[in-house]
């Protein structure tokens, strides 16, 4: 990468009003995405639903109804000028707390204070919360100049917290641990030096242990966490069972897969949540190793495509959104997909673009926009 | 804008694209290990999980008689069971069972509220009425958590008749415990058939997937040689003269003299295979095949027919026989004569002397005695279709001092036989002098294909003449003397008499206990049956001082009742005035 080789030249007026054309490959990756996480949600619900004796279409119309908003809501923070997206930034993030504050007293559901009720939908605040973090350590990074100070990673760190302690109460594990990543990230590119990046993540580390000494983990996420660090755990364990299933799924794929439809341990729900936090199990048996390395292939050239952009982009804020909304991407996905493969132990991440999920997709959807926006709005190309 | 400054954060940026790229290779790397290296076994795995192996139970197979009738069926029952968890009321539906069912109520009160329980019995085996009536309930309430499973019942129409031959089944599993039951367990269970059927994780069918079913091969049906009649008089008989005599046990053998088949065998004490609860297994013990005992006189039979078979005797030699004859460190005696006398063969047969018998074996040698021993099958299981069937003991004569052990075994001591191969010893001299294997499966009917009847060895032992001869002796023996109970109007009988100390193993030979036999034959001129009476231990006397202990008192009435019915029953016509 030529990123630090770029020489400065003088902004003209003309080279300012190069037309926006947007990042072909990231839109083509995008929608590929959205359009197999379609095909794959209703492989996977489709039979189940229809065993229960429910409309076998009932979940697909309600994820087709989110991608549609999604795409629109990606067209628009497409548009979101660098300015713009700055002044709204401060709201954002304040808008973002006040959510994660009301969902924790909105009624619970399935036993968590996760989502907001509204009318038929449900909103996961913490989905947007994401967003909002990245625009808010952006802000922060890009106003410290390149001149990182303590202070800085002092304040970043706060205003991480204030979000990840909010969703260790409903409780969602997963999304804390995406807050602190996506943190730990932005700031070791905004410029900490090696010795506070190594604090940092000995921080993340000591707390992440602290947590469990003081037993403020659920017991199923002890169980979770113990059983995936101990292989001699029995298989048939319920804390592994899930993991056992989505691997058994995904390998019974084999190279080519079993087909559309065929997938008798997704369809026949012998993998659990297989149309949201487990939708790769219903790529990896359906589709095969082929289908599973397409869509790591896709995501590759969305991260690509982004982290281009953040390369390429023309104010140090924007470029600083970029590379957050690439880290919770990458995260999610390495997390997501190892989790059903067992590399990595069960959080309740979604797959981007793929999982049903309203609120994830939504702003998953925002999130790749405003990187898109990014791009469209890149530095002029020297002559 | 501030460039140089940004060189930093471009570097952190490739270091942060380097980090991407681990992690999708990372994910990679996992994917070629699961779906390329070892998608196999993941897939063998679901497969596993979605593929229920149900196994259909295969019907046990039915146990008849001769005749066709039923001694052992299998009926189809039902099991009610519950998933505690799942009743709304256990304890009311406990106490609305419980009288229907047959169980204690509190029993089922406790099964039913056990903690965490997601299984109880019910009730097992329910039948007929019951069944029905449960149902009935069950249906009408619309109880939820309440189950039926086919598990067959197996019962014994013919009762507490020939227990011993055909045992019974364990009562949870249906496996055979004891009997035929027991010994023919693998041809009477058949084999279970499967279904193999792929269900999803609700337990419903997955359509396209596997389905195979392997049907059950039902068990084969035995007929036994067993002629329930002739078994029911044999067992009245028994129980009457045990009870008559205060004899521990006893046993009855009824032989088919030339087809080997066992007509009957009863033993006392005996039990309902359909009621077991609180019983000794004393009683379960078919003692014809599985007690041995020292046969005594009866086994007289072997020396003398022996001795003329080799010629070295006829009937007609005539033997000087003192009272008491001492060898070594033995004395003999012959209790029921005083001094000397000159006895013929026929007379030493008929009266049953010791010592004559002694002296007729000196004349035939221990070899010679020992092949005949060996050839009327001594030492040798008999039939091999019971089990726990022994083998007695017959020392081989290598082994056989040259002393006392002769004479001892010529009136017949130091052998241990079982009843059935006594009864079979004297079959073959009933049958011309040709050895039958006793038996009691007749055929094996298989589910499928033709019937396997069984065919027994049969062994000449004596010839025709030989044997024609010792009848005629054994003739004596009812006709005038020591087995004149046996005697049956209409028919001639030949027999012989046996009775022996007991011997109690550890103690040694008891002063007072006797095993008291008679085995006999009728009709002689073409003999039909060969029946055999042994009870241990009978007590007491007769009106006129007559020792019940004595086989020609005790066993020898039983012989003639036994042997009477059977030869009417089998329609045999009389041959005697």
């Amino acid at each position: 990468m030529a990123l630090t080789a770029r020489r400065m030249e003088p902004v003209t007026i003309l080279q300012r009003e190069r037309p926006m054309r947007p990042d072909i490959l990231l839109v083509l990756a995008y929608f590929a995405l959205a359009a197999l996480g379609i095909i794959m949600v209703y492989s996977a619900s489709a039979p189940r639903l229809e065993a229960f004796g429910e409309d076998p279409s009932s979940l697909i119309r309600r994820h087709l109804a989110f991608v549609g908003i999604g795409v629109v809501a990606f067209v628009l923070s497409s548009a979101i000028p660098g300015r713009t997206l700055r002044t709204m930034t401060p709201a954002v993030y304040i808008g973002s707390i006040v959510t994660l504050v009301a969902v924790l007293f909105a009624p619970k559901l399935a036993g968590v204070n996760r989502w907001i009720q509204i009318g038929d939908f449900q909103f996961q605040p913490s989905e947007f919360a994401k967003v909002a973090v990245i625009l808010v350590l952006a802000l922060l990074l890009a106003g410290a100049h390149d001149r990182l100070r303590l202070g800085h990673i002092a304040r970043g760190i706060a205003l991480v917290t204030v979000p990840a302690a909010l969703t260790f109460f409903q409780p969602d594990l997963g999304t804390m641990l995406v807050f602190s990543f996506i943190a730990i990230a932005m700031l070791f590119v905004g410029g900490t030096t090696w010795r506070q990046f190594a604090f940092l993540l000995v921080a993340a580390i000591v707390i992440a242990v602290a947590l469990f000494q003081v037993g403020a983990l659920r017991e199923y996420q002890l169980t979770r966490l113990t059983a995936f660090l101990d292989p001699t755990a029995d298989l048939d364990a319920t804390a592994l069972y899930n993991q056992r299933q989505s691997e058994i799924a995904i390998g019974s794929g084999g190279f080519l897969g079993k087909g559309l439809f065929e997938g008798t341990q997704t369809n026949l729900s012998f993998v659990p949540a297989q149309a949201t936090d487990f939708i790769f199990t219903a790529v990896g048996e359906q589709l095969g190793f082929i289908g599973g390395a397409i869509v790591i292939a896709l995501y590759s050239l969305l991260v690509w495509r982004i982290l281009a952009a953040a390369a390429a982009g023309r104010e140090a804020f924007t470029r600083f959104v970029a590379v957050g909304v690439a880290t919770v991407i990458v995260f999610h996905v390495f997390v997501n997909i190892g989790m059903t493969m067992r590399l990595m132990p069960v959080t309740g991440l979604p797959l981007p673009f793929i999982s049903a999920g309203g609120s994830a997709f939504i702003a998953m959807s925002i999130a790749l926009g405003l990187a898109h926006s990014v791009w469209m709005r890149r530095s002029p190309v020297p002559e | 804008m501030r460039r140089p400054g940004w060189r930093v954060a471009d570097l952190r940026l490739v270091l942060v694209a380097v980090v991407h790229v681990a992690a999708w290779l990372a994910i990679a790397a996992r994917l070629v290990d699961v779906q390329g290296l070892h998608a196999e076994a993941f897939a063998e795995r679901g497969l596993e999980q979605r593929v229920r192996h149900e196994e259909l139970a295969a019907k046990r197979g039915t146990i008849f008689d001769r005749d066709g009738v039923e001694l052992a069926v299998s009926i189809s029952a039902q099991t009610m069971i519950a998933n505690p968890s799942q009743l709304a009321d256990p304890v009311g539906v406990a106490k609305l069972l419980a009288p229907l069912v047959g169980v204690e109520e509190a029993t089922l009160v406790e099964r039913l509220t056990r903690e965490g329980s997601q299984f109880a019995y019910i009730a097992r085996r329910l039948e007929r009425e019951a069944l029905d009536n449960v149902v009935a309930l069950v249906e009408s309430l619309d109880l939820e958590g309440v189950y039926f499973i086919d598990e067959p019942k197996r019962v014994y129409p013919a009762g507490g008749l020939a227990s011993q031959i055909i045992g019974f089944v364990q009562d949870d599993d249906g496996v055979g415990l004891e009997g035929l039951e027991y010994e023919f367990d693998e041809v009477l269970a058949g084999t279970p058939g499967a279904l193999v059927v792929e269900r999803d994780p609700f337990g419903n069918p997955i359509p396209q997937g596997q389905f195979l079913v392997d049907p059950a091969v039902p068990g084969s049906d035995l007929v036994l040689t067993i002629d329930r009649e002739i078994e029911f008089l044999a067992q009245q008989a028994l129980t009457a003269a045990v009870e008559r005599t205060g004899a521990i046990a006893g046993t009855v053998v009824v032989l088919d003299v030339q087809t080997g088949e066992i007509l009957a065998i009863a033993n006392t004490p005996t039990f309902d295979a359909n009621d077991r609860s609180n019983l000794d297994v004393d009683r379960f013990r078919n003692r014809a095949v599985t007690d041995v005992y020292e046969p005594g006189s009866t086994l007289k039979v072997v020396t003398v027919a022996a001795a003329l078979e080799e010629g070295v005797v006829t009937p007609s030699d005539v033997f000087t026989v003192p009272q008491k004859l001492v060898i070594h460190d033995k004395s003999y005696t012959d209790t029921a004569r005083t001094g000397e006398e000159e006895m013929t063969v026929a007379e030493i047969v008929a009266r049953s002397s010791n010592i004559g018998t002694i002296l007729i074996q000196d004349q035939l040698g221990n070899d010679a005695h020992h092949r005949y021993l060996s050839a009327f099958g001594l030492g040798q299981v008999a039939s091999g279709q019971f089990p726990g069937e022994v083998d007695g003991s017959l020392q081989p004569v290598g082994e056989w001092c040259k002393t006392t052990c002769g004479p001892s075994t010529a009136i017949g001591y130091r052998v241990d036989v079982t009843p059935l191969q006594m009864a079979a010893v004297f079959a073959a001299i009933a049958n011309d002098g040709v050895w039958v294997e006793p038996h009691i499966v007749k055929e094996v009917l298989p589910g499928r294909g033709a019937p396997e009847p069984f065919e027994p060895k049969r062994r000449p032992v004596l010839n025709a003449e030989t044997a024609r001869t010792m009848r005629l002796l054994l003739q004596g023996v009812v006709e005038r003397g020591t087995g004149t109970r046996a005697q049956i109007a209409g028919y001639t009988v030949g027999g012989k008499t046996g009775t022996t100390e007991k011997f109690v193993p550890g103690e040694g030979y008891s002063e007072t206990d006797r095993i008291a036999s008679f085995i006999g034959m009728a009709p002689l001129t073409e003999p039909r049956i060969v029946v055999a009476v042994v009870l241990d231990s009978p007590q007491g006397e007769l009106e006129g001082g007559v020792d019940l202990r004595f086989g020609g008192v005790s066993a020898a009435p039983v012989f003639a009742e036994v042997a009477e019915a059977a030869l009417h029953l089998l329609g045999v016509a009389p041959d005697a005035g």
